[in-house]
């Protein structure tokens, strides 16, 4: 069996080498190798950076770090510049200048008893990392053939057939967007014939044909059931083939389903139990679940702009979470989809269907901290309050502003502070509205001044919580970290949290005192003075987002906080003022994110650079929402791939 | 031959709410035979996890000499099959650097690897071969299942420590060093998949009752192997995941068939069922609630069930991951992981204590069941590897010098259990690659950071 389809396939393979030689020479845009140079800015910026890496960085360590934190076993807490100072751009070492800047930056390093730098060292020593970017060459990042996520593969399913993406719920569950696992396992194999079937069960009883409707989407045309001459095998497995592989297919990608219905018309299957079995086969084929290339690129390429199907693939994905619909399809068989006003009328086009929720619940959710929402555990005798309908209702709150703001092109300064809301009775009850009936989410205008926005949100305040009671450390780090983008080091290990010497004392502590109590130990005060002040300023907020004014024990909340720089504030709205003025950090920190969650992989080197540039055509355009978005699928690295050869 | 003891098949399955059909049931021939005596049943190997260490003073025994009379409390539950059990404290952890702001990531992710993430691609996974599918490479072909993978919580923390890969937070098991096997979580979909029921939803191949699946797939295959050729290396990689998977599910297709050969000619007398003394396979009962004991058992059942039917011979159990997690049921909503840091808070240790004796219980759980189970001359836990332990040990202080295991079963006999080793140096790979080892896994190379092997525990020189 094997060795027969290995022989044919070797007869189809050369067939089609012949054709793609055909396909490669009238289609030459893609292959042309793209701008990999450096513009002149960039060029300038390098030879800065490199100058001042070997001279002012190497200085720095030399005389602060590397008498600790050099080569030898074991290392010092991990942490070696010897083989960084030979090449600090490598990958290995990226981490390491984050957290070292993020140490010296909150005096955390050099230890207490050694020499200290100078504040102007501190602040060159801070300002190198974010210059690393400059030494990376201009490229596109790593680029390996992606796997649908599940909701992507239910959503595809949904699109396709008509079936509950539900359908999918055995998969496993797993992470989108940056840090995903792009891994494919047997039991997820197992699954998609088991689901292949089952959906197929649903959708095309044996011995029949589908729906119209379904026929219709499958191969784009209709077809009368009763005629069974209009049904051209070929001509329906290329067309079956592009819907399902989201691109034009090969000749030999059509060979195989042809074969195929071959093998069903052997096994005596009706016609139309043979072409079931070949919707089968392109389920379970690798290019229904991995976002493929259509073209092939040019050996000697090193860097290629995507063809406009895996562009268009891609943004689907991104935005909608499912495969590309007819207009997107069209764009790329016309070879326009790349062009940049028409991906900017497309985003606009795809933010406005009901679809693009799909980016909410991906993205927006993640960076907000509500990806685990309906796992996440409440102390039920405490907030008895919180059953699975108001858990909705605040997951959904979060949801509507965000799809408010990106369908509404919004500045996304509106996530800051802004005076609505959505809400139903039950979250009203929360914000301690009485005049909101019904379940139905509405939207409704804020006149508290604390309330508003991301930071004053029941689900964001109850994410960054314990089961029990709040966390203004948890909060802290949420708002340096989500909101403005900044790096926070972790605890030290050995150091616990809270260590108290007189337990009997700390039974009458309010939170803040407790949480104070890091600043009285050295070890932990440097970080401490910058995450805990911002906590304190909400916790005038529960567990769960409730305003309040005396915490459990009945003392008054004491919602003031200074921060390093000396910035003070009173009141949630003080807070979320001081953040707003800081509307940069904060959009860089938003593209960032959501760059990341839509390349599907980490940041690093060049990323750098086209974050930056993202940011300021933002800034320049109001900080609008959509452009925002736009600048994402526009980038270098969303619409161009590596191609990382080692033949 | 006599067959007296035939079991109604639908009661071992009580509790799923539906009749269903078990075909496969019908390999197990369970009747009384005299052929038992000549059989040697197969070694299994389980591996069981719980995150963020233990409280020493309750876990470590304090005298050697009298582990089994008067065990520590985290282990009291383990009582009745203690002399089964085998406690050892100076395993090592992989020592962390340059990972060392990353204590959670590395839990799980160097448990059965002994190994750490690559630092250059730490974004992506990059570890190596974990030891349960070293075993499952070895021993996988002759079982319908390869391996079982389960795990009570999803696996999609999202957290980032040290620019490490989300995944490693909270996967053991990888099938290469970029490849991780994923856990099912559904108790329904692991019965459904080990028994090869359909329309669940649920990962059950088309048990050789359509060859035609398996026709099918080698064309798909033939596609694959074209659409490879036209890509890029880095991507041929990948799509080598998928080809691998695909094999793996024609082998398990073909495995299916061939013990259905078995069942038919033993049902025509044509050939002698040698399994005949074990016992029934065990009632596996899936909770209605939510509650984390009964749910933990069910898991351990169905990995009790997959060892006693032979549907596989390597186990893996992430019986909670880190972060996320908290114990309702003992009494109090605080997270596992906040109370682990607990600086000496007498509060906040006994909440740990409960929390890990509550695992070991489970664990307890599924070693007793396997001793209750008669197989060949003895028990199927006498022919049991099954490995308890944590990625740290103290997790206060993120230590990793002694980490926590209890290996439980004899191993087909190449375990000296019933003690407590209070001074074995090693580090985990020298750990797992012994296990392996006694599991009867002919070892090309250490796991991970192993040197040797840990005489010490097995049967020949203890």
């Amino acid at each position: 069996m094997m060795t027969t389809d290995y022989n044919q396939s070797r007869f189809a393979a050369c067939w089609v080498q012949g054709f793609l030689a055909v396909l490669l020479a009238t289609c030459p845009a893609n292959s042309t190798p793209a701008q990999d140079t450096l513009d002149d800015e960039h060029a300038a910026r390098k030879v800065e950076v490199e100058k001042l890496f070997r001279k002012d960085v190497t200085r720095f360590i030399k005389t602060y770090c590397i008498d600790c934190h050099q080569n030898r076993r074991p290392t010092e807490a991990g942490v070696n510049f010897s083989p960084a100072l030979n090449t600090p751009t490598h990958p290995a070492f990226t981490e390491q200048w984050k957290r070292a800047a993020a140490r010296v930056k909150a005096h955390d390093m050099p230890p207490e008893g050694l020499d200290q730098p100078s504040d102007e060292e501190r602040q060159m020593f801070v300002q190198w990392q974010k210059k690393i970017k400059f030494l990376s060459p201009k490229d596109p990042g790593p680029f390996i053939i992606r796997r649908l996520t599940k909701s992507e593969y239910g959503n595809t399913l949904q699109d396709l057939f008509g079936v509950d993406p539900e359908i999918a719920a055995a998969l496993p569950d797993e992470v989108s967007g940056e840090g995903y696992l792009n891994s494919l396992s047997p039991l997820q194999l197992e699954q998609y014939l088991a689901i292949a079937d089952k959906v197929l069960d649903q959708v095309w009883p044996v011995g029949e044909m589908p729906s119209g409707e379904v026929i219709d989407r499958l191969i784009g045309q209709k077809i009368d059931p009763g005629n069974r001459k209009a049904l051209a095998t070929a001509k329906i497995a290329g067309s079956l083939a592009r819907t399902m592989y989201r691109r034009p297919a090969s000749e030999q990608e059509i060979a195989t389903l042809l074969r195929v219905h071959e093998l069903g018309r052997e096994n005596k299957l009706a016609v139309e139990d043979a072409f079931r079995l070949m919707v089968k086969a392109t389920l379970v084929s690798p290019q229904f679940l991995f976002i493929t290339p259509a073209e092939q690129p040019d050996r000697d390429a090193k860097i290629v702009r995507l063809d406009d199907y895996q562009l268009a693939s891609r943004l689907s994905y991104f935005l909608w979470a499912t495969m590309p619909d007819a207009e997107l399809m069209r764009l790329a068989s016309e070879g326009k989809l790349h062009e940049r006003d028409t991906l900017r009328g497309q985003v606009t086009r795809m933010l406005a269907s009901p679809k693009s929720r799909a980016l909410f619940d991906g993205f927006g959710a993640q960076w907000l901290g509500l990806d685990d929402w309906r796992e996440r555990a409440f102390d039920q005798d405490k907030f008895p309050q919180m059953n699975d309908a108001l858990r909705r209702a605040m997951y959904d709150e979060a949801r509507l502003l965000f799809e408010d703001v990106m369908r509404g092109d919004l500045s996304v300064a509106t996530f800051i502070d802004c005076d609505f809301t959505f809400v139903n009775q039950p979250l009203a009850e929360v914000y301690s509205m009485d005049d909101i009936t019904g379940q139905a989410m509405q939207k409704v205008t804020l006149t508290n001044q604390n309330r508003g926005g991301i930071l004053a949100m029941p689900a964001v305040l109850a994410a960054t919580s314990f089961p029990n009671r709040t966390s203004p450390v948890n909060r802290g780090v949420w708002v340096l970290e989500q909101v403005l983008g900044e790096h926070v080091p972790p605890a030290p290990p050995d150091v616990p949290a809270l260590k108290v010497q007189d337990e009997t004392a700390t039974e009458n502590l309010t939170m803040r005192e407790l949480t104070e109590l890091h600043r009285s130990d050295p070890v932990c005060a440097n970080c401490h003075r910058l995450l805990d002040p911002i906590g304190f300023g909400l916790e005038n907020f529960d567990a769960i987002g409730r305003w309040r004014d005396s915490d459990d024990n009945g003392a008054t909340i004491d919602a003031s906080g200074v921060l390093p720089d000396g910035s003070r504030f009173s009141t949630p709205a003080e807070l979320k003022a001081m953040v707003s003025g800081r509307l940069d950090d904060f959009a860089r920190n938003l593209a960032e994110k959501m760059l990341a969650y839509a390349l599907c992989r980490a940041l690093e080197g060049y990323d750098e650079i086209v974050v930056d540039e993202m940011t300021e055509r933002v800034a320049a355009d109001g900080y609008q929402m959509q452009t925002l978005i736009t600048e994402v699928v526009t980038s270098y690295p969303f619409t161009h791939r590596r191609i990382q050869d080692e033949r | 031959m006599i067959r007296s003891q035939m079991i109604d098949r639908r009661t071992c399955l009580r509790g799923l709410g539906a009749a269903l059909a078990l075909p496969l049931l019908d390999v197990m021939g369970w009747q009384e035979t005299k052929a038992a005596q000549a059989y040697k049943p197969p070694v299994r190997l389980g591996f069981m996890y719980m995150p963020h260490g233990v409280i020493m003073d309750q876990f470590w025994p304090t005298d050697a000499e009298r582990f089994l009379d008067s065990p520590p409390p985290a282990v009291e539950s383990l009582k009745p099959v203690l002399d089964q059990c085998l406690m050892m404290k100076g395993i090592s952890g992989v020592p962390t650097a340059p990972f060392n702001g990353a204590p959670h990531a590395l839990e799980l992710s160097t448990w059965l690897t002994a190994t750490l993430p690559d630092p250059a691609k730490r974004s992506e996974i990059n570890i190596a071969i974990s030891a349960d599918q070293i075993a499952a490479n070895y021993v996988g072909a002759m079982t319908p299942l390869p391996s079982l993978e389960l795990a009570t919580m999803p696996q999609n923390w999202k957290e980032n420590q040290a620019g490490l890969n989300e995944g490693y937070y909270s996967h053991c098991s990888y099938r290469s060093p970029t490849q991780v096997v994923p856990a099912e979580t559904n108790p329904r979909n692991v019965l459904a998949r080990l028994f090869n029921q359909k329309d669940s939803g649920s990962a059950a191949v088309s048990g050789g009752a359509s060859p035609l699946d398996r026709n099918l797939l080698d064309l798909v295959l033939g596609g694959a192997r074209d659409l490879r050729r036209k890509l890029p290396s880095s991507d041929q990689r990948k799509l080598d995941e998928y080809l691998d998977s695909v094999r793996s599910v024609e082998r398990r297709i073909a495995a299916i068939e061939q013990r259905q050969k078995q069942a038919a000619m033993e049902k025509a007398g044509l050939r002698r069922d040698h399994k005949g003394a074990d016992s029934p396979p065990i009632e596996i009962k899936i909770p209605d609630g939510d509650k984390r004991s009964e749910y933990m058992q069910v898991m351990c059942d169905l990995n009790v069930l997959a060892f006693q039917t032979d549907m596989t011979r390597v186990s893996t159990y992430i019986g909670s991951r880190p972060n996320g997690a908290n114990y309702p049921e003992l009494g109090f909503s605080d997270q596992h992981h906040s109370q682990t840091h607990h600086g000496g808070d007498k509060t906040k240790m006994d909440k740990v204590a409960k929390i890990v004796a509550f695992n070991i219980e489970q664990f307890a759980h599924m070693v007793k069941k396997m001793r209750s189970l008669k197989e060949a001359d003895g028990t199927l836990l006498d022919n049991c590897i099954m490995m308890w332990g944590s990625g740290l040990e103290d997790g206060d202080k993120h230590s990793r010098e002694n980490l926590p295991f209890i290996v439980a079963g004899g191993g087909g006999g190449s375990l000296k259990t019933g003690r407590y080793l209070p001074d074995v140096k090693g580090n985990q790979g020298d750990l797992l690659t012994t296990l392996l080892s006694c599991a009867g896994i002919p070892i090309d190379r250490p796991v991970g950071i192993a040197t040797k092997q840990i005489e010490a525990i097995k049967a020949s020189t203890g």
